[in-house]
């Protein structure tokens, strides 16, 4: 599946060259990277284990050798300066990066044990076991009901067309607790549930982003990726999307890039930190790196001194 | 001095003189309706309102209002009236005075004095400059009152003098007896003075300055756009009055007296008919008839219409949904809409040729509805595609990636996201396009024509002309193979078959300007259609 989206290739373009500079700029000199900062070892299943995987765009080398394991049912950080290359890897644990043309991602990502870069991967499978929610909210322009309902019912899950209506099949009843469960989880639903047949663009920004993460949910992943999924919004809103996420790392596994530290060190269980153009300087828990990092940089960086 | 002093914020007194100013543009208003009421035929030139003959009229509130702008810009300038005028008018402003001053002058000198082209320039040049620099050169309440005060004053004297009276021509002596009479220039004066001294009236009222300019741009451009609608408006109430008395000929209006259809319902037998019956719209042509009608015109228009739709927009949509989903951009999407665009320039004639020597003889060899319905499709195909293409452009990528992020695939991404986010783009561009082909004559002369009158019996059923048959391919329809008439062609052929019309209308002016109101009827009712499809899916859009 390859697929043309020009801006949003050239866009990462400028994103990932603008590291350049900004390694420059920190005025630092190269600091020797230690795997041992890496490795992380944690209790309970690995959900997502990516080894080595390097990501191109065209001649820019955008994510470089990163290998790290995300834990199941907790909330995994991804912290560092813009183009740093956190966003381009989130994008490769739904193969999102597929629909640039001009990537090109080598390495590994198993989910479950199972390799997602491989031949005859069903990407519909896999989009629906790693949702994903994105920097601004995205609503469809449709109804905030047709807007949980849309993965489910393109999936063919939920049926609810005039033929499946005419011949007594329809899903409505199911459709309709599916979409009173999403926004319950979401914690949307006390505010919403009166006006479910209104247009989703009229709900306010936050409401906006609950409801994407609601239509996430709806197609009942198992991992969760949110690229600054609060960087839009107020402080309210931002406050209800954090314990929102803490609510959801119960069931699911969250990953989120964020470029605010003190909402890393608010909400996650482990943080990685990416800091010289594309490549991983520390993982590790989120108390262990915001209170003793082994990198001078990332000190730095937490500190505010960089970045 | 008015100028030196600061200003208050807010003036909530309304004084005498901000009075004379607001009364002077009201006054530019009425003569701006005033002068497109007689450009549109509506107000005679030569007769009177109220006892009092128009161009007088016209003349004296000319000359009130210009004298209203000017003392009221001399009055500030001696410090009478409170305003915060800058130190000159500005450069716009001083060439807008200095043109038609530059006219008057060397109209003046060379035209009615007789002095030829050179001392006229010479003249024009003078008093142009003159009026340049009396706008450039002092304050701004003077500078931009007095010159566009006194070219009204001017303008109204000529008029109440009878200098240029209602019976006043001016015969250009070219080759063609070409003449401007007063019913045009009267008009067209007193608008464009309308326009200046209402703009003049503004700024004064703005109190000059960067407000009194922003109030004056405000009038300006509001006067503008009301124009276009007042050009719009007289287009249309020309052709509506002159084609009324044709449209209606014969018609009756009441219970029972139109056409019939009989319905039985258990065995009785109702006859419904509709409760009017205008000739014009229900009959064709035919010796018997009282009335004649262009019926089969108008059925004709709109199967035209109907089938270049019905071939053009999908095929339209489905290659623009190629070039912005699927289709790698480079050389070929170019190529591609270089030859979009090029083909939406080519000329009606062309495309009205290429059905003839392609279409024709692949339809029987005889002009035919599908010849003209094909034809027709192609030159609406471009726009189609430019808009659909242009629309599906317009819709947010982030549309795009939440679906793909949800495991949807691309195709069904494009069926329930971006179609119908691109859908009131789309049916914007069906709109224009359908403008553009219902009135197209020279195509629909070369595949399809008609004649002058075309007889009832030619009324293409299209619904009713499809037959099976039993060998491929199964489906015929004679109908779309016959030649029928449309309303543009009909009105092009009315137009120059000149003598012998009467023969069979009573009255030919009457019937060409009932088949052009018809025409223009037709074209609106596809228009209205296509806004309210685009209103629809607006609706579902948009949250409010």
């Amino acid at each position: 599946m390859s697929e043309i989206e020009p801006t949003e290739q050239t866009q990462t373009k400028t994103d990932a060259g603008s590291a350049q500079p900004l390694q420059t700029t920190s005025g630092e000199s190269e600091e020797q990277l230690h795997e041992e900062w890496i490795d992380y070892r944690f209790d309970g299943e690995t959900k997502l284990a990516v080894e080595t995987l390097d990501v191109h765009y065209g001649d820019d080398h955008a994510l470089k050798d990163v290998s790290m394991e995300i834990p199941e049912k907790s909330v995994t950080a991804l912290i560092g300066p813009s183009g740093c290359g956190k966003s381009t890897y989130l994008r490769c644990l739904n193969r999102m990066n597929d629909r640039i043309k001009s990537a090109r991602v080598d390495g590994s990502v198993q989910l479950d044990g199972e390799e997602i870069y491989q031949d005859g991967v069903d990407l519909v499978e896999l989009r629906k076991r790693v949702g994903m929610v994105f920097q601004s909210p995205n609503p469809f322009p449709k109804s905030i009901r047709e807007n949980i309902s849309y993965g489910p019912r393109k999936h063919g899950d939920i049926d609810t067309s005039l033929l499946a209506r005419l011949s007594g099949r329809s899903d409505e009843e199911a459709e309709e607790r599916l979409v009173k469960r999403s926004l319950k989880q979401a914690a949307l639903w006390d505010e919403v549930n009166e006006r479910l047949d209104d247009n989703a663009l009229g709900l306010s920004g936050g409401q906006q982003q609950r409801l994407c993460i609601a239509r996430a949910l709806a197609t009942d992943p198992e991992v969760l990726l949110m690229d600054e999924p609060a960087s839009a919004l107020d402080p309210i809103a931002t406050s209800k999307i954090e314990e929102l996420i803490h609510e959801l790392s119960r069931e699911y596994t969250v990953v989120i890039v964020t470029h605010n530290m003190q909402q890393a060190e608010r909400i996650s269980d482990q943080t990685a930190v990416f800091l010289t153009g594309g490549k991983l300087v520390e993982y590790g828990d989120t108390d262990q790196i915001f209170e003793s990092p082994r990198s001078q940089r990332v000190e730095d960086y937490i500190n505010g001194k960089f970045g | 001095m008015a100028g030196a002093t600061r200003s208050t914020l807010a003036n909530q007194e309304t004084s005498g003189t901000d009075l004379a100013a607001a009364a002077a543009i009201g006054l530019s208003t009425i003569l701006f309706v005033l002068s497109v009421a007689s450009l549109a035929e509506q107000l005679s030139i030569t007769g009177s309102i109220s006892g009092v003959p128009t161009v007088t009229l016209l003349g004296g509130l000319l000359v009130l209002l210009g004298g209203t702008v000017a003392s009221f810009g001399v009055s500030s300038r001696l410090g009478y009236v409170e305003t915060n005028a800058d130190h000159s008018a500005g450069l716009i402003a001083a060439v807008a005075a200095g043109i038609p001053w530059f006219l008057i002058g060397g109209g003046f000198a060379s035209e009615t004095l007789g002095l030829g082209a050179v001392a006229g320039l010479a003249v024009g040049v003078l008093i142009g400059g003159t009026a340049f620099a009396a706008t450039a050169f002092p304050r701004e309440d003077v500078g931009s009152t007095v010159p566009i005060g006194a070219l009204s004053i001017v303008t109204g004297l000529v008029f109440l003098t009878s200098v240029l009276g209602p019976e006043w021509v001016w015969d250009l002596g070219w080759e063609q007896t070409a003449s401007l009479t007063a019913e045009f220039v009267i008009p067209v004066l007193t608008l464009l003075n309308a326009m200046y001294a209402g703009w003049a009236a503004a700024k004064a009222y703005g109190g000059f300055g960067a407000r009194g300019r922003h109030v004056g741009a405000y009038v300006l451009v509001y006067l503008n756009a009301l124009s276009i609608v007042a050009f719009l408006f007289v287009l249309v109430a020309f052709t509506v009055v002159r084609g009324i008395p044709g449209l209606l000929t014969g018609a009756e209006f009441g219970w029972g007296v139109g056409p019939g259809t009989t319905v039985g319902v258990g065995g009785f037998g109702f006859t419904l008919s509709l409760p009017f019956s205008v000739p014009f719209v229900m009959n064709g042509v035919a010796l018997m008839n009282d009335f004649q009608g262009v019926l089969p015109a108008i059925v004709g228009t709109i199967w035209l219409v109907v089938g270049a739709v019905l071939f053009a927009v999908p095929l339209g949509i489905g290659a623009a949904i190629f070039l912005t989903e699927y289709a790698e951009q480079g050389p070929f999407t170019q190529v591609v809409e270089i030859a979009t665009n090029g083909l939406w320039s080519t000329p009606s004639i062309v495309f009205g040729l290429f059905g003839f020597a392609f279409l024709i003889p692949r339809f029987g060899n005889s002009k035919s509805l599908l010849a003209g319905m094909l034809t027709l499709g192609f030159m609406l195909l471009p726009l189609v595609l430019i808009t659909s293409r242009e629309a599906m452009i317009s819709v947010p990528d982030e549309y795009r990636d939440a679906s793909a992020a949800l495991g949807v695939s691309k195709w069904q991404t494009i069926q329930s996201v971006v179609l119908p986010a691109a859908l009131p783009g789309v049916v914007t561009g069906v709109i224009l396009g359908v403008g553009r082909i219902a009135g197209e004559t020279a195509p629909i002369l070369l595949t399809m024509a008609g004649g002058t009158f075309v007889p009832g019996s030619q009324t293409a059923d299209v619904i009713g002309g499809f037959e099976f048959i039993a060998s491929p391919p199964f489906v015929t329809n004679p109908e779309l193979l016959q030649a029928t008439s449309a309303l543009p062609y009909q009105l092009f052929a009315l137009i120059t078959a000149g003598v012998g019309l009467g023969e069979n209308v009573a009255n030919p002016e009457e019937f060409r300007w009932a088949t052009a109101l018809i025409l223009l009827v037709v074209v609106l009712s596809f228009y209205a259609v296509g806004i309210a499809t685009r209103y629809y899916f607006r609706r579902k859009l948009s949250y409010e």
